[in-house]
């Protein structure tokens, strides 16, 4: 009954961080997420938080996570996930629409 | 999250609860407390199993319009329907008082404080009330909201909008009509007991809450406008709002005593005469209270373009 918490570690060669020390997206609504992006030196690796009421699918959250970590090749970026039953592709979309914005955001200065 | 300047132009109904309390202040002024960064969310729900969110569905902050501080409470329905729990009421209690202490301690400072500079408070509601996964605190909440409602009283104004999704019902409809304003456009929606929790109780033959527009001419902000329960009615954009809460704080507190729906002797006898009026009508529907109040052809308001009803409307005539 209790939420699920799962850990993952991922390391990319060349990794880069991210160009803000935190950014923040998302709404946990019914199938959607929202993720917490923060700068932090780990040796250049990825840790990544998420909790879920979903079990039994940690094999492909972590396909999904480390497939973002890889294609933007991250490094030194702790990411919490709190999911409330998003799939795989609201997952992926959530991720990279967090990463545009972040990106936009700190190239504009707006806010 | 989007910029300033293209919010402003947003529907205040698909904005989400931090969009609507970016857009609200002044470009730039926002500053919100426990923030997601700070992860305070839901000590109750892991244990159910229940999803958490790091700002428990609320975002609380302050930021200016003018010279003016403004204290911004926003709802955001999308998780768990917008529902008052534990963490969430404290963030919306304890923002209503940082108002009244900052105003307590400006005047101390200041006598002759001016107008201009008293700080208010928004609360943008998105809710159904208590979340009943942590009712006890829920219902808590609600009592401490209204309790600072009281203390803000004749020093901060405290000023409702409605034009979200899941509109303000439950014990926050209560809350509402405790604010001193409360602003809304023809999406938001405003009541007690929600639609869907008559028809469960009460059957399909009492309300169809499927009924999009008898839900609508029932709760929604066009009804409201005609009853007075809401004071002003505005179009769908963040700027059509933040403009009307821009004019609402140039109104001296004193004033504003004038724009509430509860809270003295006369609004009770004022509200004990339209059940009377109820009571005696026996409507079978809005329209006829609509009808009754000089709105010759009522069906034609439901679905009639803002200007347009803004202009031909008749109100409720309202005494005090």
């Amino acid at each position: 009954m209790a939420l699920n918490e799962l850990q993952y570690e991922f390391k990319v060669d060349n990794p880069t961080t991210i160009l803000k020390e935190n950014y923040h997206y998302g709404v946990v609504g019914s199938g959607d997420m929202e993720v917490l992006m923060e700068k932090k030196d780990l040796g250049g690796a990825v840790k990544v938080k998420v909790v879920t009421p979903v079990s039994g699918f940690d094999k492909v959250w972590e396909r999904v996570l480390k497939k973002f970590v890889t294609e933007n090749s991250m490094g030194d970026v702790s990411l919490e996930i709190n999911d409330n039953n998003a799939t795989p592709v609201v997952v992926t979309m959530r991720l990279r629409q967090a990463l545009a914005e972040l990106v936009k955001e700190a190239e504009g200065g707006d806010k | 999250m989007a910029n300033w300047d293209d919010l402003q132009k947003s529907s205040f109904l698909e904005s989400s609860a931090r969009e609507r309390a970016l857009g609200l202040v002044d470009k730039g002024t926002f500053t919100e407390f426990i923030s997601p960064i700070d992860r305070m969310s839901s000590p109750h729900l892991p244990v159910l199993g229940e999803a958490v969110e790091f700002d428990d569905g609320i975002v609380v902050g302050v930021g200016l319009i003018g010279k003016k501080p403004v204290f911004v409470v926003s709802q955001e329905g999308k998780f768990i329907g917008g529902s008052v729990g534990e963490v969430g009421g404290a963030k919306m209690v304890n923002t209503i008082k940082l108002a009244v202490d900052m105003y307590d301690k400006m005047k101390a400072e200041n006598p002759d404080l001016p107008e201009e500079k008293r700080p208010a408070v928004v609360v943008s509601f998105e809710t159904g009330g208590v979340r009943l996964h942590e009712a006890n605190a829920g219902l808590l909440a609600h009592a401490e909201v209204m309790d600072q409602i009281q203390d803000a009283r004749g020093k901060v104004p405290i000023i409702g909008v409605i034009g979200s999704k899941v509109g303000c019902f439950g014990g926050m409809g209560f809350v509402a009509a405790a604010t001193d304003v409360i602003i809304m456009s023809e999406f938001g929606r405003l009541g007690l007991t929600g639609p869907e929790v008559i028809e469960q109780e009460l059957g399909k033959e009492e309300f169809d809450a499927g009924n999009r527009a008898l839900v609508y001419r029932t709760t929604g902000g066009k009804h409201k406008y005609i009853m007075q329960d809401c004071n002003f009615m505005v179009e769908d954009t963040i700027a059509s709002f933040r403009d009307q809460i821009a004019e609402v704080v140039k109104i001296s507190i004193d004033e504003m005593e004038g724009l509430r729906r509860i809270g003295s002797l006369e609004l009770v006898e004022e509200q004990i005469k339209l059940v009377e009026l109820a009571a005696k009508m026996q409507p079978s529907d809005s329209k006829d209270v609509w009808a009754h109040f000089g709105n010759e052809k009522p069906e034609e308001l439901t679905d009639m373009p803002y200007d347009e009803f803004m202009k031909v409307v008749k109100r409720y005539p309202k005494q005090s």
